[in-house]
């Protein structure tokens, strides 16, 4: 199964395709896609190029990055493993 | 240190007033990414794993205090409270908006700071050696230098789009410590047979996917000629280098390929042909821009402080600080000191906007206001009297900028990798970490002496791997993060690449390994050798085998 991402645009974030067609930060949040639903969902997010930056698809096992770039991708949806933004997010700041 | 004039800040502010217009552009949707990134790319934008980021020039890698000031506001106005500083010495921000681009920029500029040039196929921020000013061994201050080279290579229309970027690094003394050969151009200062200042020319090196150390072209350019000099390599690089392939199109490559000594000749032809006395470099001009570094108002003092003495007496700790982290000073009484960016189990380079604001404290209190930093990613105080050192040791203790490693196994150079850059095959700062922790016992640091460790998490090495004493490098095996060990590496003016061991080991096994070949050098080191003479004198095969024994055994 797939999931879409990409960058959204005003501030680089990770974000996911999610129900309704909605750009969610969660990856718990995304759609699962199959191999009709994943290239329909790439139209969608090339349509949107105010939202979606460089969409594309990963492959996912109930919703856990499972391809080749499995660790990128893991890191992508939680954030950096090690350092300051850890911090930050522990004090619950908004950038 | 230098002050912008008015084309300097005129020129800072047209590109900002531009670029915000460019970033309004891309919001509302009337330019696409493809059509915005090189755009962005020219103003030090990039976008990574998790947001955009900002690279911010650090010319030569002098920062006033107020600038260090700015560098934190900006740190904990826009981003989540920290920066990073890289090999290169600029700082990075790993957080920002787009829309707040435009307003980081105006804040940067306030303080005559700007990320133009630190990114794309330009000549990038000139770097120097850390303690220009400072070392005695200096023939000649080599930031004078540094700023009539950033003069003219910013924004030079002729070499806005080379092959591929392009590096130089200047030192003022035969100790290389900015690491020179590793640059596409590294220039030394040497005296002339008048006695003037003239400039030993390295050409060709670069680390990256096909690594080479550079080559001397020309021994002693004088002077005044050293800009038609640059020209010369730049016109000859942008004839004959590649541009058909992204791999292939540094100046290393050109020079490889061609050899030393046909890339001479081609300089040299342009060099002929050039209208020298356009760039002929005045000598008024020279005096102007060598006025900006006049050294600061030292005190007259004696060479020995009784109360820096008798503090290293009465406290251990301290007296370790300043064995590692103080360097010895031109003017009597006076010492630099080095702020450690690497405490143990830290992120190498990594700095909170608060840490900021002490260091921005310390050198305004202590050292006339200056800060430098280091390609090594710390930070310096280049002028503290000796009777301060204890106070600014106190303050950066509390700081946690105090770790007493600098140039030691624990002052690891490391990439963002995996946790950050789009690029990486595998994690950087992790194993940074863990092989800090079992390294961080003081006694056996200082026992282990200078040994340079670097980690880049891939091929690009922007952590230096290839030159450091032992590199580590990040790759991908089937999606799993594996690392190759090189050892031998030197990144100074006995520059050397360093030989990979052998197989990649999983990332739990790096640190371990890494410990038993330090080890194993304090086994068979002669009396005063330094690791990397030991493994000189040796070869690499001694720590091979220790890097490998446990692995071995369990196979
Ligand atoms: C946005 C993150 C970064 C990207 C996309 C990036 C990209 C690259 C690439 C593609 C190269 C290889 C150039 C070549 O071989 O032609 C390179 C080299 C290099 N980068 Fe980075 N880099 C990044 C961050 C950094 C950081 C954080 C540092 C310092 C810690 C750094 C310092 C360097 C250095 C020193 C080199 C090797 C010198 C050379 O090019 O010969 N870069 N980088
Ligand atoms: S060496 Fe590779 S992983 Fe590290 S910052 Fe450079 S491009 Fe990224």
């Amino acid at each position: 199964m797939k999931l879409l991402t990409a960058n959204r645009l005003n501030d680089g974030r990770v974000i996911y395709l999610g129900e309704a067609d909605a750009a969610v930060e969660a990856i718990d949040a995304a759609r699962i896609l199959d191999a009709d639903a994943a290239e329909a969902a790439l139209t969608l997010a090339q349509s949107r190029p105010a939202v979606f930056v460089n969409p594309y698809l990963i492959e996912v096992e109930d919703r856990a990055p499972s391809g080749r770039d499995r660790l990128k991708e893991r890191i992508r949806s939680v954030g950096p493993t090690v350092g300051h933004s850890l911090d930050f997010a522990a004090r619950n700041e908004t950038p | 240190m230098y002050r912008y004039d008015e084309f300097d800040a005129a020129l800072v502010r047209e590109r900002i007033a531009e670029f915000s217009d460019q970033v309004d552009r891309r919001s509302s949707g009337a330019l696409t990414e493809d059509e915005f990134k090189p755009l962005r790319l020219m103003n030090g934008v990039y976008l990574q794993l998790h947001a955009y980021m900002l690279r911010v020039a650090v010319p030569y890698g002098v920062i006033s205090s107020r600038q260090m000031r700015r560098l934190a506001h900006v740190a904990r106005t826009y981003d989540k409270g920290y920066g990073h500083f890289t090999t290169r010495t600029n700082i990075q921000f790993n957080w920002p908006a787009l829309q707040d681009l435009p307003a980081i920029l105006s804040d940067l500029a306030e303080v005559e700071m700007h990320a133009i040039q630190t990114s794309g196929n330009c000549i990038r921020n000139v770097t120097t050696d850390v303690f220009a000013g400072v070392a005695a061994d200096e023939i000649e201050d080599p930031r004078p230098w540094c700023e009539i080279v950033r003069q003219w290579s910013t924004i030079h229309p002729e070499f806005s789009f080379l092959p591929r970027k392009f590096k130089i690094a200047i030192v003022g003394a035969p100790k290389d410590r900015a690491a020179v050969r590793t640059h596409d151009v590294g220039l030394q200062i040497v005296r002339g047979e008048d006695g003037q200042t003239a400039f030993r020319v390295f050409v060709g090196g670069g680390q990256g996917r096909l690594p080479h150390i550079a080559q001397e072209i020309a021994p002693a350019v004088p002077g005044q000629s050293l800009l038609a000099y640059l020209t010369a390599i730049l016109r000859a690089y942008n004839l004959l280098g590649r541009r058909d392939n992204i791999h292939k199109a540094r100046i290393k490559i050109l020079v490889a390929a061609i050899g030393i000594d046909a890339f001479r000749d081609e300089v040299e032809r342009q060099f002929a042909i050039l209208r020298q006395e356009d760039l002929r470099i005045p000598d008024e001009e020279l005096a102007r821009i060598q006025a900006y570094f006049t050294p600061p108002p030292f005190a007259d003092l004696p060479a020995t402080s009784p109360a820096y003495d008798a503090a290293r007496r009465l406290n251990p700790e301290f007296a370790r600080f300043t064995r590692s982290n103080l360097r010895e000073h031109k003017q009597a009484g006076y010492g630099a000191v080095i702020v450690s960016l690497k405490p143990i189990g830290g992120v190498p380079g990594d700095i909170t906007a608060a840490q900021m604001d002490v260091v921005a404290d310390l050198a305004a209190r202590f050292s006339f206001h200056e800060v430098r930093a280091s390609y090594e990613q710390n930070l310096v105080l280049p002028h503290v009297r000796l009777e301060d050192v204890h106070a600014v040791w106190s303050r950066l203790r509390e700081a946690g900028l105090a770790t007493a490693n600098a140039d030691l196994a624990t002052d690891i150079i490391a990439c963002p990798g995996l946790d950050y850059c789009s690029l990486a095959n595998a994690r950087s700062i992790p194993v940074a970490q863990a092989l800090s922790h079992q390294l961080a016992d003081a006694a056996l640091l200082e026992k282990l002496g200078p040994v340079r460790i670097n980690i880049s998490g891939c091929i690009n090495a922007c952590g230096h791997h290839h030159v450091g004493h032992i590199g580590v490098l990040g790759v991908d095996r089937k999606g799993e993060e594996y690392y190759q060990i090189t050892v031998g590496g030197s990144p100074d003016e006995q520059a050397a690449l360093g030989e990979i061991v052998g197989r990649s080991l999983p990332a739990e096994e790096v640190a371990p390994a890494i410990a038993r070949a330090l080890d194993r050098y304090l086994e068979i080191r002669n009396d005063g050798e330094l690791f990397i003479d030991t493994v000189r004198r040796l070869g690499a095969d001694p720590f091979r085998t220790a890097i490998y024994e446990l692995t071995d055994a369990a196979a």
